[in-house]
């Protein structure tokens, strides 16, 4: 047991100062206010920002729906730890979200996406071992997509407080890859 | 622990949500059109471009000591620049060299004590990316060809003195006995015929006539979706590869996405070609041919041929045209290296005792051998991975590149190395003085003062 230790290793960065990336002008929408040249006012966000604060906020509300499943349906007390880990863990990150999104008045949706759905009604129907493997495996394909999401809003997204939420965000979600790797290797 | 079944059904079950999952946004990917038009692109480019540059500026000087030092009477192989000297790269406060390298990966990543110069070196500008090309390459092919390299959203961003000599003698394997054929000038598609006829042959004469036309590429083409001022015919091979060696241009790798995790990439030199059995730092191609191929659709179009149909690639014709560049680029030949025999090792008589030392540590304690065989150009054809991730924690931001493991890179040869600084694939590392501090950390190795300069002395020597 002692071996399936998840690693706490959640490091609290401090966050960054919120200066927006130099992003590529030829991206930025024709209506795009600035505070100067080529450096969008706060408080507007890109397509790429709004869909960004869409699909977290759908994939934080499916994991913690998927982490309160899992907490009670696993049958490994580490993969229950790990679940009760993700509940917190994307709570936060919800709670975050909702701040960074408020001065863009953009919604944080609280349901999962289609797909988080589908999956937990999958997971829904397995118990033990299977359940366990299963759930393990969801996480870790949800947070290499999620990886692959901050980096692009890191990249394409004009606001600066989500980009500084993103970079924040990501060492984390690669944490919690590697946790899941080694969980389901075990 | 008990072990988790992995069974297959399992497998199944995870496959299946894959299959029915929502991709992500395709820009993840792909690269996005333009939603603003060409005039105000510019403008804005123009007015953040200040900023842009002095934030890069900001970096290097954190990481790097960017004075001029060269190392007294050592010149680079066309005797036009002098080779620096000394380690470059900034140490932590409170720090040493022996200091780290008496630390574990482990104790280095918690303390946060990786210099920042060995860590990947980001971009001038990240989100946009592209092709850089320093500034005298950009006077000359304006001067020659009246075909304008500038750039007006970022400037090449490091010093000429610690970039290669410009421009780079050419040495021909077909003729050894002239030397540097280049007569001082800079090969372009206005003067290489004239310079290269008698030297050449007619398919290397066609193939080196392709290397220098210039087609278009994503930052330089005819379309609202480009970083030059005016509509551009594009760029040439050797715009990067100055006379088959490099100016220092970087751009950021076509092999990785999304854009914040694409790594710099450091032109390399095409000397030697003909001994290189595997082409690119990531997508070890098999043949220089399929490079020369490929090229217009990685290195002129960052890996998206979807792009590249937009703007216009140039798809040589892989049994003429393509075999003609192969093998005008096949017969660059490394520099003269006279003080090393036929297998890459040094010639007792001609070398120094420090210079001996040296290659003593390059082929035991070093390790360096183990990759960088002498007898085979000092290339092993293979791709490593140093696993710098053991002493830094991936993931952090620096002028919008997220750093991340660099995975597998190929082996580049060590030969004429002291022409083609920056080193490391992305040029982190300003010295030679510099490479060795890295892989005495990276490595392992305890090497004392004493072997790195001799090894520092030796590589000198290649």
């Amino acid at each position: 047991m002692k071996a399936f230790t998840i690693t706490t290793a959640a490091v609290l960065l401090s966050a960054s100062p919120a200066f927006a990336q130099f992003g590529n002008p030829a991206g930025l929408m024709p209506d795009t206010p600035e505070s100067r040249p080529g450096v969008p006012a706060p408080g507007h966000a890109n397509v790429q920002d709004r869909l960004f604060v869409k699909l977290l906020g759908m994939g934080n509300a499916g994991e913690v729906a998927a982490g309160r499943l899992a907490d009670g349906r696993a049958r490994h007390a580490g993969v229950k730890s790990f679940a009760r880990r993700m509940v917190d863990d994307h709570g936060g990150a919800a709670r975050k979200l909702e701040s960074v999104a408020k001065p863009l008045n953009l919604p944080v949706p609280a349901e999962p996406d289609p797909d988080q759905k589908a999956a937990q009604a999958r997971l829904e129907g397995l118990n033990g071992a299977a359940f366990d493997a299963a759930y393990l495996q969801a996480q870790l394909v949800d947070h290499q997509k999620a990886v692959i999401l901050l980096h692009w809003v890191i990249s394409n997204g004009q606001d600066a407080g989500l980009q500084s939420f993103a970079k924040e965000t990501l060492r984390r979600c690669r944490t919690t890859c590697d946790t899941c790797r080694r969980c389901s290797r075990r | 622990m008990n072990r988790l079944p992995a069974t297959l059904a399992v497998l199944a079950c995870a496959a299946a949500m894959v299959a029915n999952a929502d991709p992500l946004p395709a820009d993840a990917t792909y690269r996005p059109l333009p939603t603003k038009p060409f005039s105000e692109v510019k403008r804005l480019d123009e007015a953040a471009k200040p900023a842009v540059q002095k934030r890069q500026a900001d970096l290097l000087a954190a990481r790097y000591d960017l004075s001029n030092r060269p190392i007294p009477g050592v010149m680079m192989s066309g005797g036009r620049r002098a080779v620096q000297g000394g380690v470059r790269v900034k140490l932590p406060a409170g720090t040493t060299w022996d200091k780290l390298a008496a630390m574990t990966p482990e104790e280095i990543r918690e303390r946060n004590l990786l210099p920042e110069g060995f860590k990947p070196l980001p971009h001038v500008k990240q989100a946009t990316g592209g092709q850089v090309f320093p500034q005298n390459q950009i006077d000359t092919i304006a001067q020659l060809e009246q075909r304008d390299l500038r750039r007006f959203d970022v400037d090449f961003d490091l010093p000429d003195h610690l970039t290669p000599e410009f421009p780079a003698p050419i040495f021909l394997t077909t003729k050894p006995e002239l030397g540097d054929v280049s007569r001082g000038q800079v090969l372009s598609i206005r003067n290489y015929y004239e310079i290269m006829n008698g030297l050449i042959t007619p398919v290397q004469m066609e193939g080196l006539r392709l290397l220098l036309t210039p087609f278009p590429q994503e930052e330089f083409n005819q379309t609202e979706d480009r970083k030059v001022a005016q509509q551009s015919l594009g760029v040439a091979c050797l715009d990067c590869h100055t006379n088959f060696h490099s100016n220092g241009a970087f751009h950021l790798t076509p092999d990785v996405r999304p854009q914040a995790a694409r790594f710099r990439l450091d032109s390399t030199s095409l000397r030697g070609m003909f001994n290189q059995q595997i082409h690119g730092s990531k997508r070890s191609l098999r043949s220089i041919e399929d490079f020369s191929e490929f090229e217009q659709r990685t290195a002129y179009f960052n890996g998206d041929h979807v792009s590249a149909t937009r703007k216009g690639p140039n798809l040589p014709d892989r049994t003429n045209q393509v075999a003609m560049m192969a093998q005008m680029q096949n017969i660059i030949n490394f520099p003269p290296a006279p003080k090393l025999d036929w297998r890459g090792r040094l010639i007792p008589s001609k070398a120094t005792a420090q210079e001996l030392a040296g290659e003593k540590v390059f082929l035991g304690k070093g390790q360096c051998a183990q990759c960088h065989v002498p007898q085979t150009s000092f290339l092993d054809h293979n791709m490593h991975d140093l696993q710098l991730e053991r002493f830094y924690r991936t993931g952090e931001v620096r002028n919008d590149l997220v750093m991340q493991p660099d995975g597998p890179i190929k082996t580049f040869t060590l030969r004429g190395i002291k022409d083609s600084p920056p080193y490391l694939h992305d040029g982190r590392l300003p010295t030679l003085a510099d490479t060795v501090e890295y892989f005495n950390l990276v490595l392992g190795l305890k090497l004392t003062t004493q072997e790195k300069e001799a090894l520092t002395a030796y590589l000198l020597t290649l």
